[in-house]
């Protein structure tokens, strides 16, 4: 999972979040259950203490210290109902006090005097040296002007204390389920929300110089990302536009440079053959139209990468044997690579059909034997393979001349590049050979690679579909 | 015989004009697709020559309206063009034969005669040339009565000199006519092969043959010819 992706991020925040406000509330809830549960418990032990103070206490003058403690005893019955009662006269001397709780909860002999920490207070909490904890309320009455006697009626703090830690373990493990949940939530909920992205990332993948014509798909969803993608589009458009402009005008401008030069051409032409002209002239004619023929191969060669880049490269298509075309083109050309001393193999492994323009592909093996032959000193080889592999077709043109320098390699398919130090002295090509075979790969859904290590030689392997009629006589008619 | 050439550009116009002019044909010019119906309707012509990219017109509307007023009249294009889309469209709205821009005047000139002939060159059996003989149905050569070996590359080059005796051949002809146009611009290979040729036609003999006229082409003519 990558942590740094806005979907664990989003995910995170909000777990953490809700977690967060999970706590503070849980809190607050535990502070406020355990206020209300011991308000509440010193409430009913304050009403008693009054009850008590009110009713028997003020009958103390009347019936005794001994009547007092019958009567709380039988209507009270404190030992039973776990509950702590002290009665406290005005010198300070014990009047009642209850016994033992029936279960045990506290030990009313420990509980502090009445006057502990100075005045009395209404309601206070008493814990005692054995820990047990107890709840107690004070009411004084001055039955007949005698002073103030005071009932303090307690009842142990443990019922809450449970109460609240069992609050605490119910919060408690309800954290980590709403956290899990949080986080599970807001991480589906997230990676609906950013699906389109996905959609949209993967399809700005795949666009490139060639399908500029696409656009990102738009999520109808009239949000950002509806927008992101719109926004994306124009821009889409925009380069597409650039680029066909860009393409128009080599496309233009090799169609403009067309008749100037069937001028130039035709009048040079027409001097060095006039038996008129000096032969000294001629020379310098000749050479005129020397440069003339390289410019109009040049303006050619970029007319014909202008087309390719429109996608006019299959116009003549048909189904045929590569190995074939690979040894007939070879032979053609076998007397330009005699000529220098250079040997030519060839290694035809079977039919390998393709289907393509035959003609772009034959120059595509011409382009790339003639550059082998060009930069292999004589005495060298070149070997030309053909072959199936991994449901490719595949041909290698290897020469053991004199290797490109590997900071050049990924430059030489480039438009007017040419190796630094090149010595092509017979060499009037501009650079555009190789970016032609790579163009007409690329426009029958293949490439071409080159690998090379300088003085052993280059190795160029260009790979295109196989056809899938494997015998162009299966398109014949019977 | 008459030729027609419809070319907006004049000094293309006059240029192919003056070639053809040489060869001994009468020539017109207009420079509008307009002006070139009227003046096929006018007169009658033997080959129209017509640049596609004209002013007034689509170069394939002109040719269907030329067509059907004249429908036998070899029609030879020129086009700045070369897309193979519109090389087949060229030839199905009914031109004859068609030159890409910038072609070389003197291959102009073989197109145009092909045409008038209203077929390939000649089919002489056998063609001399000084005391070179070319032998096309059994595909021999002799030179002063010896057999040369020749190999079938160097025979279709050999003949397709012969065939243009005397006159120039640009080594983009040779290429496209011996080879095709996947080597176009590989025009070291033709002078590979020439001198392949002259080695075994013009080396042993005192008398050289095969010409060079150099940024042109070659040319197969006796010695002494101009």
């Amino acid at each position: 999972m990558n942590t740094r992706s806005i979907r664990f991020r989003l995910a995170a925040w909000h777990a953490a979040f809700s977690a967060g406000i999970f706590v503070v509330l849980a809190g607050l809830l535990f502070v406020q259950v355990r206020a209300y549960l011991e308000t509440t418990l010193f409430e009913t032990q304050a009403r008693r203490a009054r009850q008590i103070a009110e009713t028997l206490v003020a009958q103390l003058p009347k019936g005794g210290e001994a009547y007092l403690g019958r009567q709380i005893e039988t209507l009270y019955a404190p030992e039973l109902g776990d509950r702590f009662i002290r009665v406290t006269g005005p010198d300070g001397s014990v009047i009642y006090r209850s016994g033992p709780p029936a279960d045990g909860s506290f030990d009313p002999a420990r509980v502090g005097s009445l006057h502990d920490g100075g005045s009395v207070k209404p309601t206070r909490i008493d814990t005692l040296s054995d820990g047990s904890k107890l709840l107690i309320a004070s009411f004084g009455a001055s039955p007949g002007g005698r002073g103030t006697y005071w009932v303090e009626v307690g009842t142990s703090g443990e019922p809450v204390d449970q109460l609240v830690s069992r609050l605490l373990i119910l919060l408690g493990l309800g954290l980590p389920v709403v956290a899990l949940a949080a986080s599970g939530g807001g991480y589906l909920l997230v990676r609906k929300a950013l699906a389109p992205v996905e959609e949209i990332a993967g399809k700005a993948e795949v666009i490139t110089q060639h399908n500029l014509n696409e656009r990102l798909p738009v999520p109808r969803t009239s949000d950002e990302l509806e927008r992101l993608s719109i926004a994306l589009n124009h821009m889409i458009t925009r380069l597409d536009v650039a680029f066909g402009n860009s393409k128009r005008f080599v496309a233009d401008a090799s169609h403009e440079l067309r008749t100037p030069l069937t001028i130039v051409q035709g009048e040079l032409e027409a001097l060095a053959k006039d038996t008129a002209t000096p032969p000294e002239f001629r020379e310098q004619l000749g050479s005129l139209l020397e440069e003339v023929e390289r410019l109009a191969r040049i303006v050619q060669q970029l007319f014909a990468l202008s087309r390719l880049d429109a996608g006019e490269a299959n116009a003549d298509s048909d189904v045929f044997d590569l190995s074939a075309l690979v040894v007939g083109t070879a032979d053609q050309m076998a007397l330009l690579a005699e000529d220098k001393g250079i040997t030519v193999s060839k290694d035809a492994q079977g039919p390998v059909f393709v289907e393509g323009d035959r003609s772009r592909l034959k120059q595509v093996i011409v382009n790339l034997l003639d550059n082998a032959i060009k930069y292999t000193e004589p005495g060298g080889s070149v070997s030309l393979r053909t072959e199936i592999k991994g449901g490719l077709a595949i041909l290698e043109v290897s020469d053991t001349g004199a290797g490109i320098p590997a900071e050049a390699i990924p430059h030489v398919f480039e438009r007017f590049y040419r190796v630094r130090g090149d010595r092509g002295t017979s060499d009037t090509g501009a650079g555009l050979g190789l970016a032609i075979v790579k163009s007409i790969c690329g426009a029958h859904g293949g490439k071409v690679e080159v690998k090379s290590i300088v003085g052993n030689g280059s190795l160029f392997r260009v790979s295109l579909p196989l056809s899938e009629k494997t015998n162009p006589d299966s398109t014949a008619p019977f | 015989m008459r030729i027609l050439i419809v070319e907006d550009e004049r000094k293309v116009a006059e240029m192919v004009g003056r070639g053809l002019r040489a060869e001994g044909y009468q020539i017109d010019i207009s420079d509008t697709g307009e002006a070139g119906l009227a003046t096929a309707d006018a007169s009658e012509f033997d080959l129209v020559v017509l640049d596609l990219g004209l002013p007034d017109m689509d170069g394939l509307e002109f040719l269907k309206r030329l067509r059907i007023r004249r429908a036998e009249v070899p029609i030879l294009i020129l086009t700045a063009r070369d897309a193979t889309k519109s090389k087949v469209e060229n030839l199905e709205a009914g031109a004859d034969d068609y030159m890409t821009k910038p072609f070389a005047v003197g291959e102009l000139i073989v197109r145009a005669k092909a045409l008038l002939r209203r077929g390939p060159a000649n089919h002489t059996q056998v063609r001399r040339v000084a005391d070179l003989e070319i032998d096309s149905l059994r595909k021999q050569v002799k030179r002063a009565g010896l057999r040369i070996e020749l190999t079938p590359k160097e025979y279709a080059l050999l003949e397709y000199l012969a065939s243009n005796h005397s006159r120039v051949v640009s080594r983009t002809m040779i290429m496209e006519h011996v080879w095709d146009q996947s080597f176009e611009g590989l025009t070291n290979i033709v002078d590979v092969y020439v001198r392949h040729l002259r080695a075994k036609v013009d080396d042993p003999f005192p008398e050289k043959l095969i010409r060079t006229v150099r940024g042109v082409g070659y040319r197969l003519t006796e010695e002494g010819a101009a």
